[in-house]
C-alpha cells in the first residue's frame, strides 16, 4: 500500500518534462540548431565566393567588425535607436497606464520620463548630424514608429471588439484576421496599387491641398512605415483583445459605484489590466518589423532600405554567408537588449499586480 | 517572367571535353552520336520519334505555352515534369547551390538560368555539356548567338529565349519621345525614373552615359572604368532622381505612371505595348546591353541525354519555336522564324521590338566578362547604390 502511495508522485515527477518535450524539441530543432549553424557561419571564412556551402570554421570574429564597418558605422547609434524606440513605447504606456499612486511608482514614472526626454534630445541632435544614413538606424526608427501606430490603431479597435462587439465579436475578430488569408507579399504589393502616384489616395491629398503636384506616397519612408503598420497590426490587436476580454466587468462596475467617471474607471481599471496585451503586442510587432525587408523593398526607394534588405542581399545576391550571419547576430543582440530594457521599464507584473 | 542579363563571370575554367558548338551541331547532323554509339532508337530520331522516359525541366514563369508542353510529350513519349520555379537568378542559385556542391541531383535535368548565371554554373562544374551529338536542330541557332561570351566553348548552353535592354517610357507621362541615356538623368523626370536591379543592364547604360563607347565596353570593363558610371548612378539614387531599382515589377509601375521611363527588357514591353499604345521602347542612341539570353543547361547529375536532346530538338524546330516566341514575346534564338511566327501571330511578326531593324542591332553591345577578382567589387558597389 505504502509503495503505491509513493509511486504516484514519482510518476508525476516526469509529467512536466513529458508535457514540455514537444516544445523543447521544437525549439531545439527550429531555433537552437539554426542559431548554432548561423553562429558557425558568422565565425567562418568563405574561401570561394560562389560556394557558400563550403565554409571554413576559423573563429573569424573579424566578420562582425567587418560587417559593422560596412553597414553600421554607428553601431552605438543603432543600439541607441533601439533603446529609444523601446523607451518611448514604454514611457507612453507607463504614462497612460499609471495605476498606482505610491511614491516609488511615481519616481519611476518620472525617471522614465526624464530618460525619454534625454533620449529624444540626443536623438534629435545626433540625427541632424548623421541623417538617417544607416540601415540599422532606419530599421529601428521605422519599426518603432510602426509599433506606436499599431498601438494607437489597435488598442481602440480591440477595445471596441471586446467591450462593444456583442454578438458580432467573432465576426469582427474574423475581419481582423481575414487579411492573413492572402500572402504577406501580395498584401504589400496591393499597397502599390492603392498608393500609386496617379491613384486615388495621392489624388485626394492633392485635391485637399496637403500634397503638391510632385509629392508622392510610394517610395517614401512613410509608405514603408505604413506598410509595416498594416502588416503587423493584427499581431497587436489580438493580444490586446485577449487581455481586455478576460477583464472582469464587475471591476468596472465597482469603480463606477465608487463614483468614478467612465473615463477614470477606464484609466484606473481597464488600461492597467490590459497592459500585458500591449506588452505582448509590442514584442510581436517591433521584433519582426525591425528585421523586415519586404516593405522596404516593395514600398520604399533606394534610400529607405532597412537592415533586413542588407541581410537578404548578402545571403542571396552576394552569397556572403559569414557577413550575413554576423549581421543577423548583431540585429538579434540589439533587439534582445532593447526588449530587456523594455521589459525592465515596463515590468508588467509591477504595473498590473 | 524573368530577370535577365547578358553577361558572365568566368574564371579559370576547368573544362571538360572540348567540343565546339559547330562541331557538335555538325556531329548531330551527321548522325554520329558517339555517346550512344549510334543507338538504333535514335537512328530513326528527329521529330516524332518515340524517345520515352522522363524529363524534369526548371524554367522561368510564363516562359512556355501549354500546347508546347502537351505536344512535346505526345510527340516524344517523354513524361515531362515542368516547373516554372525560377523567378530570380540569385535566388535560384542560393536555393540549389548546396545540393549542386554536394553532387546531389536537384530533381531537374534542364535548368534555364540567364547567361551570366549559366557561366557561373559551368565554371563550378554544376552543369555538363549538352548532348549536341544527339540533336538535329541545334544548327538552327542564330549566327549572332553562336559565339557567346558566356560559354566560350559553346558546349554547355543553348539559348531558350533572348532579348535586349532599352528604355521603356509612357509617352503620356513623359510628353515627348525618349532617345538618349541622358533622358534618364533629366531633372524633369525626377522621382519618375526606374532602373534595373540587374547590374549588367543598368551599368551598360550608365557607362555609355559617362562617355565610354560601345567598342570600349565590348573590349572589357575594369572596376576603374566603371567607377564614374557607378558614381553617377549613386548621385541619381541619392538625389531622388531614381525612384526605384526593380526586377520585372517595373511593368505595373510603368502602366500606373509611377515610372515615366525606366530601363526595361524588350520582351516585357513587347508584350505590354500590344495592349497599351502609350508605351514605347527604345534602344537609346548611345546603345544598350544585348543580346542576352536565358539558356538551357543540363545539370551535371542528369543522365537523360536522349530526353534532353529531344527537348532541345523539339524547341529548335522553327514551328515550335515560333509558338513559344509568340507566347513570350521575347526573341527566338532561331535563325529565321518570321514565316512560322506570321502563321501563329501575324501582329507579332511585324513588331519592331521582336524584329529590331539593323540600326538598332548595331547599337547593341554585349556586356563583357568581368575579371573574377573584380566582380565582387562590382556586385558590392552596385548593392550599395541600390540600397541593399
Amino acid at each position: 500500500m505504502a509503495g503505491a502511495v509513493e509511486s504516484a508522485p514519482k510518476r508525476g515527477r516526469f509529467a512536466p518534462y513529458g508535457l514540455l518535450s514537444p516544445g523543447i524539441i521544437w525549439l531545439t530543432l527550429f531555433f537552437l540548431v539554426p542559431v548554432a549553424i548561423l553562429l558557425r557561419a558568422a565565425l567562418s571564412d568563405q574561401p570561394e565566393r560562389f560556394v557558400p556551402s563550403d565554409l571554413d570554421f576559423t573563429w573569424k570574429w573579424s566578420n562582425f567588425s567587418d560587417g559593422l564597418d560596412r553597414f553600421g558605422p554607428q553601431f552605438l547609434d543603432a543600439l541607441r535607436n533601439a533603446l529609444i524606440a523601446a523607451a518611448i513605447v514604454a514611457a507612453i504606456t507607463v504614462a497612460v497606464f499609471v495605476a498606482r499612486r505610491d511614491l516609488w511608482h511615481r519616481i519611476r514614472v518620472r525617471l522614465v520620463g526624464a530618460l525619454v526626454a534625454a533620449f529624444f534630445a540626443t536623438y534629435i541632435i545626433t540625427s541632424t548630424i548623421d541623417g538617417w544614413g544607416d540601415h540599422f538606424q532606419r530599421s529601428f526608427l521605422y519599426a518603432g514608429i510602426a509599433t506606436l501606430l499599431c498601438i494607437a490603431i489597435g488598442y481602440p479597435l480591440a477595445y471596441v471588439i471586446a467591450f462593444r462587439g456583442g454578438t458580432y465579436k467573432n465576426l469582427l475578430l474574423g475581419l481582423v484576421v481575414v487579411p492573413f488569408f492572402t500572402t504577406y507579399l501580395i498584401r504589400t504589393i496591393a499597397w502599390q496599387t492603392i498608393l500609386f502616384d496617379e491613384g486615388p489616395v495621392v489624388g485626394f491629398l492633392q485635391d485637399v491641398g496637403l500634397f503638391g503636384d510632385s509629392d508622392r506616397l510610394l517610395a517614401t519612408p512613410g509608405a514603408v512605415i505604413g506598410g509595416l503598420t498594416y502588416n503587423f497590426l493584427p499581431f497587436m490587436i489580438l493580444p490586446i483583445y485577449v487581455s481586455l476580454e478576460k477583464i472582469d466587468r464587475s471591476l468596472v462596475d465597482a469603480a463606477r459605484d465608487l463614483y468614478s467617471t467612465p473615463a477614470r474607471a477606464f484609466q484606473k481599471v481597464v488600461l492597467p489590466l490590459s497592459l500585458p496585451g500591449v506588452f505582448a503586442g509590442t514584442l510581436l510587432t517591433f521584433i519582426p518589423a525591425s528585421g523586415d525587408f519586404i516593405n522596404a523593398e516593395l514600398l520604399g526607394s533606394p534610400t529607405t532600405s532597412m537592415i533586413g534588405n542588407v541581410v537578404q542581399n548578402q545571403f542571396l545576391v552576394q552569397l556572403d554567408y559569414p557577413t550575413a550571419a554576423a549581421l543577423s547576430f548583431v540585429l538579434m543582440a540589439i533587439i534582445t537588449i532593447a526588449v530587456l530594457v523594455y521589459a525592465k521599464v515596463l515590468g508588467t507584473e509591477d504595473l498590473t499586480g | 517572367m524573368s530577370k535577365r542579363s547578358s553577361s558572365t563571370s568566368t574564371r579559370g575554367l576547368s573544362r571538360r571535353e572540348f567540343i565546339t558548338r559547330g562541331a557538335a551541331a555538325a556531329g548531330g547532323l551527321a548522325a554520329a552520336p558517339y555517346l550512344l554509339g549510334g543507338s538504333p532508337a535514335w537512328g530513326a530520331a528527329g521529330a516524332g520519334a518515340d524517345v520515352g522516359g522522363k524529363l524534369d525541366v526548371l524554367n522561368w514563369i510564363l516562359y512556355i505555352d501549354k500546347k508546347s508542353k502537351k505536344d512535346f510529350s505526345a510527340q516524344t513519349g517523354i513524361k515531362l515534369k515542368y516547373s516554372d520555379g525560377i523567378d530570380d537568378n540569385n535566388t535560384f542559385f542560393a536555393k540549389y547551390q548546396e545540393q549542386f556542391a554536394n553532387g546531389d541531383h536537384i530533381g531537374f535535368d534542364i535548368v534555364m538560368p540567364t547567361t551570366w548565371m549559366a557561366a557561373r554554373l559551368i565554371e563550378l562544374g554544376y552543369v555538363q555539356p549538352l548532348p549536341f551529338d544527339l540533336m538535329e536542330n541545334a544548327g538552327n541557332l542564330k549566327s549572332e548567338l553562336q559565339d557567346p561570351v558566356w560559354d566560350p566553348t559553346g558546349e554547355f548552353t543553348l539559348p531558350w529565349q533572348t532579348g535586349y535592354t532599352g528604355i521603356a517610357y509612357n509617352i503620356e507621362v513623359t510628353g515627348r519621345e525618349i532617345t538618349s541615356v541622358e533622358d534618364l538623368f533629366d531633372p524633369e523626370f525626377k522621382g519618375k525614373v526606374g532602373w534595373l536591379l540587374e547590374m549588367r543592364d543598368s551599368l551598360t547604360l550608365a557607362m555609355l552615359s559617362t562617355g565610354m563607347t560601345r567598342e570600349e565596353i565590348a573590349a572589357g570593363v575594369t572596376f576603374n572604368d566603371a567607377k564614374p558610371a557607378f558614381d553617377r548612378l549613386e548621385d541619381a539614387a541619392q538625389s531622388g532622381q531614381i525612384r526605384r531599382f526593380t526586377g520585372n515589377s517595373y511593368q505595373q509601375q510603368l502602366l500606373s505612371g509611377d515610372f515615366a521611363l525606366n530601363v526595361a527588357w524588350s520582351g516585357d514591353v513587347g508584350q505590354l505595348s500590344l495592349s497599351e499604345p502609350n508605351l514605347r521602347f527604345v534602344v537609346p542612341e548611345e546603345g544598350a546591353n544585348g543580346f542576352w539570353a536565358d539558356v538551357m543547361c543540363m545539370v551535371a547529375t542528369s543522365d537523360r541525354n536522349e530526353q534532353v536532346a529531344a527537348w532541345c530538338d523539339y524547341f529548335y524546330d522553327p514551328v515550335n519555336a515560333a509558338r513559344v516566341a509568340a507566347y513570350t514575346n521575347y526573341i527566338s534564338p532561331l535563325a529565321d522564324i518570321t514565316d512560322e511566327l506570321a502563321a501563329v501571330d501575324p501582329a507579332a511578326s511585324e513588331n519592331p521590338i521582336l524584329f529590331p531593324p539593323q540600326d538598332v542591332l548595331d547599337r547593341l553591345v554585349q556586356f563583357p566578362l568581368l575579371d573574377p577578382d573584380e566582380e565582387e567589387r562590382f556586385d558590392e558597389r552596385y548593392a550599395e547604390i541600390t540600397g541593399a
